[in-house]
């Protein structure tokens, strides 16, 4: 019995060195060469989950004295296998090796990325500098227009008020034309009347006198 | 071209025309009612002629027969007559001959306000003014036509056009340095326009033109029409803030007598709504002043 527990022990050995190998290798290499290295670490992680089960059975068939060396062993086996999983995880969602360097202080590489980002937050500074200018100009032209409006304004209503009171006058002087064009056409009546009232006396004054003078001669005849 | 034509046809006109008078003059002329009419047919003349005159641009020539116009007029007693054609002539002598022109409108308005009309009085007035302002330069002369129009107007009601009138003057008065006198009318305006809803967003620039010639007189009063200014101002539309900043700027700068400051705040004012020559003169003398104070101190 414990020799086939040996065997799995160096079965464990050899893959876990595998699987270390692989995991070491995985964040250098990308695409498909990363796809099929994580699945084969995939499989050989499975290997040795089922390596840690048959001998954590052989280790309960033994009798009880010696079981506390197996087990450790195994406890110290199953460490070591959680371990290689954590790397294999951390390896696949790890970058690249630059960014590992970045990390680890690596001086050429990251002063030029340092550069570059100064450059680029630089532009981009100068960009917002102008737009601010660009708007802060409009909204002065905007303010010397308002005053502008607000002065014609002014002289408009100016001119409207003037005008106001003209037409008032003229009004006024329309409605004094209008009573004394009314006062004059009465007297005009009046005075027509009075010529016809002279007239008609006039010719009646006239009659009078013609029948005098008739009277007079024929008076005059007859006295005779 | 037709005009020379007319022009000769305006000289003979005349002449016709005095014939008809002097014959007119004659004892059988007077008796009849003939003779009148010979005078308003020669008056008729005389205005034709002066038209014949404008249309040939020979206006001191349009301008003396229209005065003759206007005397016959006054022989046959008709006012309104003689009073327009001495506005005619007033007028065509604007062009050739102030002084002339001075005279016949002087006479109309003579004539109108013995009628009673003030209104037209007034604008006469004004029309005077304008020629002292003008071609001869005589402001006191024109600040006493504008003073005159002015009083005629408040006598007809019309207070708007009293208080452009006002205004001229107490342009003038500040100009000739008449401080107070322009102060008191500015107030007096200010005051007035006010209530009126229609003027009274031009109330502030009365109080601001006050204020500046508070200003000059003295500093304290300066300050006490600054805040009359505000005062006034407060209940009315409220956008022209720049008008305060300057003013307390230039306060400010008068107070700790420092001329760049003031001058910093009159070109900010400048930047946003042109200075117009009167304020420009007025701001010239206010920083004279204080560079004047500068160097007594110094």
């Amino acid at each position: 019995m414990s020799s086939d527990f040996e065997a799995y022990e160096q079965d464990f050995g050899t893959i876990t060195a595998e699987i270390t190998n692989k995991v070491g290798r995985i964040p250098k290499l990308s695409g498909e060469e990363k796809t099929q290295l994580v699945l084969n670490v995939d499989k050989q992680l499975e290997e040795v989950r089922e390596l840690l089960e048959q001998m954590d059975l052989e280790v309960r068939e033994i009798p009880v004295q010696s079981r506390a060396m197996y087990n450790s062993r195994l406890k110290s086996y199953k460490q070591e296998m959680e371990k290689l999983e954590k790397d294999f995880k951390r390896s696949r969602i790890a970058y690249s090796d630059e960014v590992r360097n970045e990390l680890l202080g690596d001086d050429a590489g990251s002063s030029e990325n340092q550069l570059i980002k100064l450059r680029e937050e630089r532009a981009h500074l100068l960009d917002n500098t102008e737009k601010l200018e660009r708007s802060s100009r409009r909204l002065e032209a905007g303010y010397q227009i308002a005053v502008e409006t607000e002065q014609v304004g002014q002289e408009i209503l100016a001119n409207l008020h003037s005008d106001r009171e003209k037409i008032q006058r003229a009004r006024e002087r329309l409605r004094e034309t209008d009573a004394n064009l009314g006062k004059s056409s009465r007297i005009l009546t009046g005075m027509l009347r009075r010529i016809i009232q002279n007239r008609i006396l006039v010719f009646v004054l006239g009659a009078i006198i013609v029948l005098t003078i008739i009277l007079a001669i024929y008076f005059n005849l007859r006295g005779h | 071209m037709d005009n020379s034509g007319k022009e000769k046809e305006a000289i003979q006109l005349m002449a016709d025309a005095d014939k008809k008078v002097k014959s007119s003059g004659s004892f059988l002329g007077g008796m009849f009612g003939g003779g009148h009419h010979k005078v308003e047919e020669a008056c008729e003349m005389y205005c034709r002629a002066a038209n014949m005159f404008k249309m040939a641009k020979n206006w001191s020539a349009a301008g003396g027969a229209f005065c003759k116009a206007a005397r016959l007029h006054m022989q046959l007693q008709n006012k309104h007559d003689c009073a327009t054609s001495f506005i005619d002539a007033g007028n065509a002598y604007k062009k050739s001959d102030p002084n002339e022109a001075i005279k016949c409108l002087n006479a109309a308005i003579d004539i109108y306000t013995d009628m009673g009309r003030f209104t037209i009085a007034a604008k006469h007035h004004i029309s005077i003014a304008e020629i002292y302002e003008s071609e001869l330069v005589d402001i006191e002369k024109a600040i006493a036509h504008y003073e005159q129009a002015a009083d005629y107007y408040k006598g007809e009601e019309s207070n708007s056009s009293a208080n452009k009138c006002l205004l001229k003057v107490g342009a003038y008065c500040a100009q000739l340095e008449q401080y107070q006198k322009a102060i008191e009318i500015y107030e007096q305006v200010g005051a007035n326009t006010m209530d009126n809803p229609l003027l009274k967003y031009s109330a502030k620039e009365y109080f601001f033109k006050a204020s500046l010639c508070h200003f000059i007189v003295d500093e304290l009063n300066a300050k006490a029409s600054f805040y009359i200014l505000m005062a006034y101002s407060v209940p009315v539309f409220c956008s022209l803030t720049y008008i305060f900043l300057l003013k307390q700027k230039l306060l400010e700068a008068h107070e700790e007598q420092n001329s760049e400051a003031f001058t910093e705040a009159v070109k900010e004012f400048d930047s946003i709504s042109r200075l117009d020559q009167w304020h420009t003169t007025l701001l010239l003398r206010i920083k004279k002043t204080i560079q004047g104070d500068e160097g007594d101190l110094k």
